[in-house]
């Protein structure tokens, strides 16, 4: 699979978590994934550098692993043949409709593996709750 | 981890509670187009994805590659053309209108956006899917009744739980996913039916349980030929089967509500392909499986799965000789099982049965369970009054 940067442009670091959601999503799909975080920018003396961050996100990218950052811009690495670069906001990823139309996008695009999970856990739940009351699964 | 949906995707453009009565007002607002009972069929079966990846009724593109290849333009196998056709009383609508999709009463029962108004040859389709133009064909005498004008498009489709049929049995593809899932099961098989279940039909079902998880035993509901023995009917045959004769950890029922378009060797793949997206990773292909009178060949039905790789049809086809009980033997078995003569075979062709039933005779149990075979004695002599 092609490398991949998926990178949050309006990040502030509080919003981190999103990132994270991102990951396990991918992860369940049974990607390689990178989460690079705040911390480890910072552990690297790269918090306030957003071209040396996108330049490691590119180094892991080009490995074939799909790297999640943020940063306050635009991710300074040019896409090539090896690494694909797409942007996301905050308001994209949090929002169900648009984070499912960029995964799908993703997707199409042979980007990151197709879903494993045909319904979404809390679905599961109520669907698990409607078999138990038409009698297909013990309470 | 289960069979993946065809096409990768499970797709769900099935809506209900406040999403549903939006649509409603959405489309109190547009123009309608009314829905015959294959499409309803189609239409609950797009949305809750068990026709996935399709996501509306057809355009131009995949209908042509349908017909002439067996593929969507897209690349996944597709049989069988699953299109809306423009009926006379219907509004002239235009490519990017919002539509509302009603039955004949007038109840929304989705919308669609049109994406391509096209003409179809619809003799050519008949030659392709049905293999004949014969009138007396069942599948060539519903395209007689089209206008030749299909309007393909996405669409979105409201679950009405309460006016449906079969309410307790009725489980979409995600459902059956996770009720799979939850029953522990990693392999699944499905057995299409639309006629009660004979001692031949349990014989097949049962080897098929001995090399999977689990079993679905899917009936169609959705609209059949006259003559076709009625779903009810049959859905009580089923339930009496399953109390006494398999065990119930091994085996789901729930009712699929495809309308049969009696096409033989390309409804098998259909078939086949729509239980992939219910979860199932086998599919029982008995003889001449959809086919109606002398169209199709006793085992064609089977062999059209050799034309595809197996990758690309995702569903291992288990195909069965026809079944019989061997006096000799002392049980079930096949021609691949059994080398006994015909004398020693007791089957029974479905005309003598159901004349036999009229008259208040049961069939031999070797044939039928005496249970069901009281259920279809009763159902004959109420169809006759």
């Amino acid at each position: 699979m092609k490398g991949l940067i998926i990178w949050m442009k309006d990040g502030n670091g509080s919003d981190e978590s999103l990132l994270d959601e991102l990951g396990t999503e991918i992860r369940q799909r049974g990607g390689r994934v990178e989460v690079f975080h705040t911390k480890a920018a910072e552990k690297l003396g790269m918090q306030e550098d957003e071209k040396a961050r996108s330049e490691a996100c590119a180094m892991l990218a080009r490995h074939g692993v799909v790297v999640i950052a943020s940063g306050t811009g635009s991710c300074t690495v040019a896409p090539d043949e090896e690494i694909t670069v797409r942007e996301i906001t905050r308001i994209e990823l949090a929002d169900h409709t648009s984070h499912t139309g960029f995964m799908r996008d993703l997707e199409l695009a042979g980007l990151v593996p197709p879903p494993t999970h045909d319904v979404h856990p809390d679905e599961e739940e109520e669907i698990l709750k409607k078999l138990r009351n038409l009698g297909y699964l013990d309470d | 981890m289960l069979v993946a949906p065809h096409g990768g995707r499970l797709i769900d453009r099935q809506y209900d509670g406040e999403a549903a009565d939006e649509i409603i007002r959405e489309v109190a607002e547009s123009q309608t187009l009314t829905l015959n009972a294959r499409e309803k069929s189609d239409l609950e079966m797009i949305g809750n994805g068990a026709m996935s990846p399709l996501e509306g009724f057809m355009c131009a593109s995949d209908y042509h590659s349908v017909v002439d290849l067996m593929h969507l333009s897209s690349g996944p196998v597709w049989p069988l053309p699953v299109v809306f056709s423009k009926k006379p009383g219907d509004p002239d609508v235009k490519v990017g209108q919002h539509v509302g999709l009603v039955d004949d009463k007038g109840t929304v029962l989705g919308d669609m956006v049109v994406e391509d108004i096209f003409d179809a040859d619809l003799m050519t389709e008949a030659e392709l899917t049905l293999g004949t133009t014969d009138e007396s064909h069942p599948g060539v005498q519903y395209l007689n009744t089209l206008s030749g004008t299909y309007i393909g498009g996405r669409i979105r489709s409201i679950r009405r739980r309460e006016t449906e049929e079969f309410a307790n049995y009725r489980l979409d593809p995600k459902e059956t996913r996770v009720l799979f899932r939850a029953k522990g099961w990693r392999t699944a098989v499905a057995f299409q039916t639309r006629n009660p279940i004979h001692r031949a039909h349990e014989y097949i079902q049962k080897c098929a349980m001995e090399i999977v998880d689990g079993l679905l035993l899917h009936p169609l509901v959705g609209e059949t030929k006259a003559g076709d023995i009625p779903a009810d009917v049959r859905m009580k045959c089923y339930e009496v089967l399953l109390q006494d004769y398999y065990p119930s950890t091994r085996v789901v029922m729930s009712v699929f509500p495809a309308a049969m378009r009696y096409a033989g060797p390309r409804e098998a793949v259909f078939h086949a392909l729509l239980r992939k997206n219910y979860g199932c990773s086998h599919f029982i292909v008995g003889r001449d499986h959809a086919g109606v009178g002398n169209f199709y060949g006793t085992y064609d039905a089977q062999m059209i799965f050799d034309r595809f790789d197996a990758d690309e049809l995702g569903i291992v086809p288990l195909k069965f000789e026809h079944s019989f009980f061997c006096t000799k033997c002392g049980g079930m078995a096949t021609a691949k099982t059994c080398a006994h003569d015909a004398e020693y075979k007791i089957f029974l062709a479905g005309t003598k049965v159901r004349a036999m039933l009229k008259e208040g005779k049961l069939p031999p149990p070797e044939f039928t369970r005496p249970e069901i075979a009281k259920i279809l004695m009763e159902a004959a002599k109420g169809g006759e009054q």
